[in-house]
């Protein structure tokens, strides 16, 4: 199976959601799609790591999370955890960029580059190892 | 699981004398010992630079040496330098977290950090005057026998390493004042500090990080009673479902009542239950009443207590941390399905008697979970539509208000804080820094690499003179 994206794994779980791969840029998208009642169709994918961007989809059981900075002892990390929801964070491409994130530091192109390849994406995620979390192609 | 299973337990050997713990990061500290091999997180970073104090200030001290009311000058380096590392060991991961898309919470951190500073010296001394040192420890050992109380870890440290550690060092960043200035208010800040965390833990340490990431505090007879409501279920089950949603949905409220921050949530133990399983006794403050925007949160509890019953043979459990924010944090990281037993109990105001705190079967947490929700619901759109300028302002309540708020209302001086030194009112010094903290990359990367590379800290010098003040003690 192809690996889109790798980053770290918040904790080690044998769940494999899967869904399309939704960017949430701004507050109005997280209000939009829990409108919608679709929130369990998607894979979310947020720019940060942080809590309150995400907590009402969380709370009402988002299925997997990606971030494209953060670890797992941010706010959010720890919250995915403690819904037991799959998340994968500071993802990077594994094809196609060299591009990393460093906090303080990264321009806006990177997280750009991550949107544009994952986005609209069917995708699984694999948080079966340790340390490291992939979002896969699905097939 | 047997009892025999769990006494062999990897984790226990992390209490062993010679034991250095485990790495939970690849990261290390260097802070202000340049030159020198760089420290790691955990037991071991607490070995190595406790070895390198001047002082036995972060040892295990007496109830006269608390009472005394000033620090040497090595010791306030001392407790500078070891602040700092604690600081960088509880946060260093979390600052890789970016931005929040939602909440501006660099800026408003750096700026309630500098108003602390700024601020907490005349509260604390206002307070110390009226009850005096005993009396600052008496508030720090009323934790001892309560739940739901935010006179907890993360609120403790935070008087230190909150307002003395990381307001001096987003000052002395801004070039806003010199290392040797504002000696008599870090001594009076750091004495608050002191008095409030050696009272809850009674044992002479005043960090969990001094203890191997225990935070054991309450007293035999009072975790007796609170272990009769606990409820064992298997893992996997229903039961275990439900509470796990439940602590998740609770946690989540809580952090964003706080503003996204980790004052909504308190732990304290691991307590080793006879059985050879381990308790986290875990408040999750979901109804700040103080706060204006928590009245989206009308329809909940000022707290939810959880008992988590935790048993280490199911995950092979090799470390487990409470560290001085209140936060649990394990090797193997995910610790939710060893949970195997649970109880939830609700306080419904902040002073509510602990007689009155009452239990609340799993079966009937759906419609707490409701609430919750909903009120989360609800708190996402308030917040989605506030300005930069109020979520800052609210961010800056949310720290400056929120971290000491627990001590006054516990000394009856909140009123009269708020009466008499404006307590809601922020220095003019800290809003014009509202305008300047965001250029030149100050706020992004200036003071997190400040704060978390250690370089921000800067020690007190051989000349710094203890006397030295720059209030106006009206």
């Amino acid at each position: 199976m192809t690996v889109l994206a790798e980053g770290y794994n918040v904790f080690d779980t044998g769940k494999q959601p899967s869904g399309t791969m939704k960017y949430l840029g701004a507050p109005k998208d997280v209000i939009a799609l829990i409108q919608s009642g679709k929130l369990k169709e998607h894979i979310l994918l947020v720019r940060g790591g942080t809590t309150t961007f995400l907590a009402p989809a969380l709370s009402m059981g988002a299925i997997g999370v990606v971030t494209m900075s953060g670890a797992p002892e941010s706010h959010l990390g720890i919250l995915s955890r403690e819904f037991q929801t799959p998340c994968v964070m500071t993802v990077h491409l594994v094809e196609g960029s060299d591009s990393r994130y460093v906090p303080g530091e990264t321009p806006d192109s990177h997280f750009d580059e991550i949107v544009a390849a994952l986005d609209g994406k069917k995708v699984k995620l694999d948080c079966s190892d340790h340390d490291k979390g992939r979002v896969l192609l699905a097939e | 699981m047997t009892l025999t299973d769990r006494s062999q337990a990897a984790y226990l050997k992390r209490y062993e004398p010679d034991d250095d713990g485990l790495r939970f990061q690849p990261l290390l500290y260097q802070g202000n010992y340049h030159g020198m091999e760089p420290i790691p997180d955990g037991i071991l970073g607490d070995k190595i630079i406790r070895s390198r104090m001047k002082s036995k200030v972060l040892e295990k001290v007496s109830h006269a040496e608390v009472l005394n009311d000033q620090f040497t000058l090595d010791e306030l380096n001392d407790l500078n330098n070891y602040l700092a590392w604690n600081i960088w060991d509880v946060l260093v991961m979390r600052a890789t977290e970016g931005v929040s898309g939602m909440i501006p919470r660099q800026e408003y951190e750096i700026l309630s950090f500098m108003n602390e500073f700024y601020r907490y010296p005349e509260f604390m001394r206002m307070v110390t005057d009226s009850v005096g040192a005993q009396g600052i420890i008496d508030i720090g050992a009323s934790a001892r026998r309560e739940i739901g109380t935010k006179i907890n870890c993360v609120h403790d440290w935070c008087l230190g390493a909150v307002a003395f550690g990381m307001g001096r060092c987003g000052l002395l960043a801004g070039e806003w004042i010199k290392p040797d200035e504002y000696v008599e208010e870090s001594n009076i800040i750091l004495k608050f500090m002191q008095r409030v965390l050696w009272g809850k833990r009674q044992d002479g340490l005043i960090l969990n990080s001094q203890d191997r990431y225990r935070c054991q505090i309450h007293e035999d007879d009072f975790l007796a009673d609170l272990r009769t409501q606990i409820v064992d279920f298997e893992p996997g089950s229903d039961e275990q479902h439900i509470f796990e949603q439940f602590n998740a949905t609770a946690e989540l409220l809580a952090f964003f009542d706080h503003y996204d921050c980790r004052l909504g949530l308190g732990d304290t133990g691991p307590y080793p239950l006879p059985d050879g399983r381990l308790l986290i006794v875990r408040d999750l403050f979901v109804n700040e009443e103080v706060f204006h925007w928590s009245d989206v949160c009308e329809e909940l509890p000022h707290c939810y207590t959880l008992l988590v019953v935790v048993d280490p043979a199911v995950v092979g459990l090799e470390e487990i941390r409470v560290n001085d924010i209140s936060t649990t944090f394990t090797l193997p990281k995910n610790y939710v399905p060893a949970i195997t037993g649970g109880a939830v109990l609700v306080r419904e105001k902040w002073d509510t008697p602990m007689a009155e705190v009452y239990p609340v079967k799993l079966h009937d947490l759906e419609p707490h979970m409701d609430r919750l929700r909903e009120a989360t619901f609800k708190m996402y759109k308030k917040t989605a539509a506030m300005s930069r300028h109020t979520l800052c302002l609210n961010g800056i309540y949310s720290y400056y208000i929120e971290m000491i708020l627990p001590h006054l209302r516990r000394a009856g001086m909140y009123d009269e804080v708020c009466a008499k030194k404006d307590f809601w009112e922020i220095d003019q010094r800290v809003m014009n820094y509202y305008y300047e903290i965001t250029k030149r990359n100050f706020v992004q990367v200036t003071v997190p690499q400040k704060i978390f590379s250690g370089a921000g800290y800067l020690p007190f010098s051989d000349e710094a003179d203890l006397r030295a003040s720059k209030y106006f003690w009206g």
